[in-house]
């Protein structure tokens, strides 16, 4: 049970700067996702945390503690790594208890940890095989084994299922969700899957360049994006991001100061005029994917050209071309400054 | 590929059987003559089939050897032989494990320099520069000892550098789950890295575990007592009786004696030798 | 050059592991290394008082020695056939293994053994088989007319250690050869014999270009062979002679420096061993750099 600070965590090769100066405050038992696209600074700050980096300035705190000096072990973390990491010639009894044993965990306590391990994880028939008679599932729930064995005060996820197949992944994803509920250990997670960072996190860390760009809930980061960054990368068809030039003078009105791009969800787009205030676009249809309970519909701004994504339910009957008028409520547009990239409203919080 | 062409199959096999028999002809005739007494080479030619001698000439060798030669018995100079071998093999590869270890899991200041220093053993044969070698053997006062024998030839580029190239194949992952496990570099290498090298190693051993056997220049220089000969220079004593002929059946029971155990080692792990050959070139 | 993504941290460490070798590599390698370069620049006088740096003159002295030039045309002519002989035949041998499915294994292993037989057993063997007095060989050569001695005939001679080179050798190129078949990819092949090549076209024109990097290895590994690794070989047939003509380069510089006892005569014959081998090697490693990043 342990919380983890970062403060104004910083680090460079050479040069090269990768993370750039990052604060984080991760509450007892709270499951915080960093998530962001590839090269964003993720992996470098867990390994930062899990100490596998080297510091360049700023300050880790684990569990009230600097353990920017200590080595990974003294540091009572534990690890999942995203090729599973698993000893080799070492059956999955030896992958659980090595880091115990290395602790000098007393026998009898070490057979009671990889016994109720494997009892959580439904691995006890597994224990006397090697990793390569395992399945990607089950080396999967291995190294989590092997993490929750060491009671640790926090527990790092390196993309620990992005090895999987995407039906085992979400399967695998429920798992975690649980057992971290049951554990109640502090969780750091990293992955660049924002659906995966979506459903597990607590709360999400969105990164970029090395810095972050946004701290909620999952809610109000996809609620409230407080980045342009953040808007475009958090949700699936992804937030349209129109200038407000192709929206008209009419659609423009009443926008905050400074705004010259607005957000607006594929969902939030109709093509019915809804009851109440509202801005109406013209456009033209170019193509209508069905997928299932609803369908995406890519269409083009009469005039700027400008192409936009609107989630519609069912299959509504749009040929190609066909001109249409979309409609939005006020409230769901999100106001951007390209300048600034962030929000040019108050109600975004960091 | 199926192909039905009977006639090259034939010359497939018959180029196959010439070649093993090029290959096979010189050790029969050698141990043909190994079963001879020593009135069967006044003849003019060699015996093409085996004597009844088996027993007696090797036994002979194995226990008494040729003291006019200057031979010890033969298991003498097998068993330094061995001894020999091993310690080569052994310390080639204990000191190019710890120092390919170095190489690839730390960072430290003259890392590339200790590796080129390394690097440039793979040019400086035994052969080339014999004199001052012997010259600083001597002046350390290693000649006529087994330190003297083997730990001039232990330093190897080539199984350090095979060991660096396994090394650099094992996921960074492992060694990061070891020290967020408690390991520190010492346990690393014992717990996970040597288990994992067991094949290299072994492999590497059958190779050097020949290398060492063939050793021949080497002992010469450095051993004149005979309690420390090898059998394969000992082998060239016997030969070598100056004006007479050599006891024929008697030397060629001391070659079969020294080609045994490394041909042995050879065929019996052929798997491993041939990993450990193709490996060590690449 | 390449470590871990991580390393581990420890300053002294890495030294301390890395003494064993070092410590190894410096005072046998590269020491002696040194001394002999330094005293092929020097003269001693007789008694061992006083020793002069004179520059080149060991190595010009050398180079007019005609016993040194004799010495390098030999090892020449001895490198280039044993390379020769010994890789065609292990070629030939290991394309007939690559086309037996069943029987591979026991051929494999009735050729490779001989990797394993020191040069100097390798030269006793051969020494035995082509004895003047009693050998097979000669009495074979007789039967066609010709008379075989190598101690006095030097052209026999070096016939006689060549053979006895290039068998050992062969189980060595044998084994990359076969390799070196086995990653000639089969659909290329198959593709071949679907256009129409018969055989021996296939081989000529699809396999042979691709085993040009194997091919290409041996040759530097059996030049290196012929050149360093067959003194016990003579040592046992020849002794160098009859009359220097199998005197090779790395025999000669044993015998001048450990019986002749001329220092700063071996010394330069040592250097430019040294530097064959070095130009060798990196021959060697500027083509094995596109398979290992060093």
């Amino acid at each position: 049970m342990a919380t983890i600070n970062l403060v104004d965590l910083k680090k460079s090769y050479g040069n090269v700067p990768a993370v750039k100066g990052v604060n984080l405050s991760v509450a007892d038992g709270e499951l915080i996702v960093l998530v962001g696209p590839s090269g964003c600074g993720k992996s470098t700050l867990l390994r930062m945390v899990a100490g596998l980096e080297s510091v360049t300035s700023g300050h880790i705190e684990i569990a009230g503690r600097d353990v920017v000096k200590a080595e990974p072990a003294e540091r009572d973390i534990a690890m999942v790594f995203q090729n599973y990491a698993l000893y080799p010639h070492m059956t999955v009894r030896g992958n659980l208890e090595y880091g115990l044993k290395n602790r000098g965990t007393p026998r009898t306590e070490i057979d009671r940890r990889v016994n109720e391990a494997a009892d959580i994880l439904e691995i006890g028939q597994l224990l006397d095989r090697k990793p390569r008679q395992l399945s990607g599932g089950q080396r999967q729930r291995v190294a989590m084994g092997r993490a929750i064995v060491r009671e640790p005060a926090a527990f790092l996820f390196d993309e620990p299922l992005s090895n999987l197949d995407a039906k085992l992944r979400v399967q695998m994803r429920v798992e975690i969700r649980k057992l971290q509920r049951r554990l109640k250990t502090t969780s750091l997670y990293v992955t660049h899957d924002q659906l995966e960072a979506m459903t597990l996190a607590d709360r999400l860390v969105v990164m970029n360049g090395g810095l972050v760009e946004q701290i909620g809930t999952p809610t109000e980061v996809y609620d409230h994006p407080a980045t342009l960054f953040v808007a475009g990368f958090i949700g699936s068809p992804p937030m349209n991001l129109i200038p407000t030039s192709a929206l008209g003078t009419d659609g423009a009105n009443g926008l905050p100061a400074g705004t010259d791009i607005v957000g607006v969800r594929p969902d939030a787009l109709l093509i019915q005029r809804p009851e109440g205030p509202c801005i109406a676009l013209e456009a033209t249809a170019d193509l209508l994917e069905p997928i299932g309970g609803e369908s995406h519909l890519h269409v083009k701004l009469e005039g700027s050209g400008q192409a936009i994504i609107l989630s519609v339910p069912g299959r509504p009957d749009i040929a190609e071309s066909a001109h249409l008028t979309i409609y939005a409520r006020p409230s769901e547009l999100h106001p951007f400054s390209s300048q600034t990239g962030r929000r040019t409203d108050t109600v975004a919080k960091s | 590929m199926v192909e039905n062409r009977p006639w090259l199959s034939f010359i497939t096999h018959l180029v196959l059987i010439v070649g093993v028999v090029i290959v096979v002809f010189p050790v029969y005739l050698a141990f043909v003559a190994s079963t001879h007494g020593s009135g069967d080479f006044l003849r003019g030619l060699v015996p093409l089939l085996p004597g009844p001698y088996l027993i007696e000439n090797y036994g002979r060798m194995l226990t008494e050897g040729i003291s006019t030669a200057g031979a010890p018995p033969l298991w003498i100079m097998l068993s330094n032989s061995l001894i020999i071998a091993i310690i080569i093999a052994v310390g080639k590869i204990v000191i190019s494990l710890l120092s390919a270890y170095a190489i690839v899991f730390f960072k430290f200041p003259l890392r590339m320099v200790a590796f080129w220093i390394i690097f440039i053993t793979l040019m400086l044969p035994v052969e080339v520069r014999i004199i001052p070698t012997f010259a600083v053997v001597a002046n350390l006062g290693l000649l006529n000892s087994y330190v003297g024998l083997t730990l001039p030839l232990i330093a190897s580029a080539t199984a350090t550098f095979l060991f660096r190239q396994f090394f650099l194949t094992i996921p960074d992952e492992l060694m990061e789950a070891a020290r967020v496990d408690g390991a520190g570099p010492m346990k690393f290498f014992r717990d996970i890295l040597l288990p994992l090298s067991r094949t290299n190693i072994a492999a590497l051993f059958v190779i050097l575990f020949i290398y060492g056997w063939v050793q021949y220049l080497w002992p010469l220089l450095v051993t004149t007592e005979s309690r420390y000969y090898t059998v394969v220079m000992g082998i060239k004593r016997l030969a070598a009786t100056a004006d007479t002929e050599p006891l024929w059946h008697l030397v060629m029971a001391s070659v079969i004696l020294a080609m045994l155990p490394p041909v042995l080692v050879v065929i019996f792990m052929q798997r491993l030798f041939v990993k450990g050959l193709v490996e060590t070139e690449k | 050059m390449q470590t871990k993504r991580t390393i581990f941290p420890n300053k002294l460490l890495p030294y301390v592991l890395l003494a064993p070798q070092l410590a190894v590599t410096l005072i046998f390698f590269i020491w002696p290394a040194a001394q002999a370069v330094k005293s092929s620049f020097e003269r001693e006088d007789p008694f061992g008082f006083r020793t002069t740096f004179i520059w080149f003159e060991n190595y010009t002295r050398l180079f007019s020695e005609p016993g040194y030039v004799n010495s390098l045309g030999k090892t020449a002519i001895f490198a280039v056939s044993v390379t020769l002989l010994s890789m065609s035949l292990s070629l030939l041998l290991a394309v007939a293994v690559n086309r037996v499915l069943k029987t591979n294994r026991v051929y494999t292993t009735l050729l490779v053994w001989p990797y394993a037989v020191a040069p100097v057993v390798v030269g006793i063997l051969w020494w035995f088989m082509f004895n003047p007095t009693i050998g097979i060989g000669p009495y074979m050569l007789r039967g066609l007319g010709i008379d075989w001695n190598h101690r006095i005939d030097g052209t026999q001679a070096m016939i006689l250690v060549v053979m006895a080179a290039s068998w050992k050798q062969i189980s060595y190129n044998f084994l990359f050869f076969v390799a070196g078949l086995q990653s000639v990819p089969q659909s290329l092949t198959e593709a071949a014999a679907i256009d129409g090549a018969g055989p021996f076209k296939r081989f000529w024109t699809i396999v042979f270009p691709l085993l040009s990097p194997t091919t290409f290895f041996l040759l530097i590994v059996n030049i290196n062979y012929a050149m360093f690794d067959t003194f016990g070989l003579i040592d046992a047939t020849t002794n160098g002679g009859p009359n220097q003509a199998t005197n090779i380069l790395v025999y000669k510089v044993y015998a001048d420096g450990f019986l002749g006892l001329n220092i700063g005569s071996s010394a330069a014959q040592s250097v430019v061993l040294m530097l064959i081998v070095i130009v060798l090697t990196a021959i060697q490693f500027r083509y094995v750099e596109r398979r290992v990043q060093y």
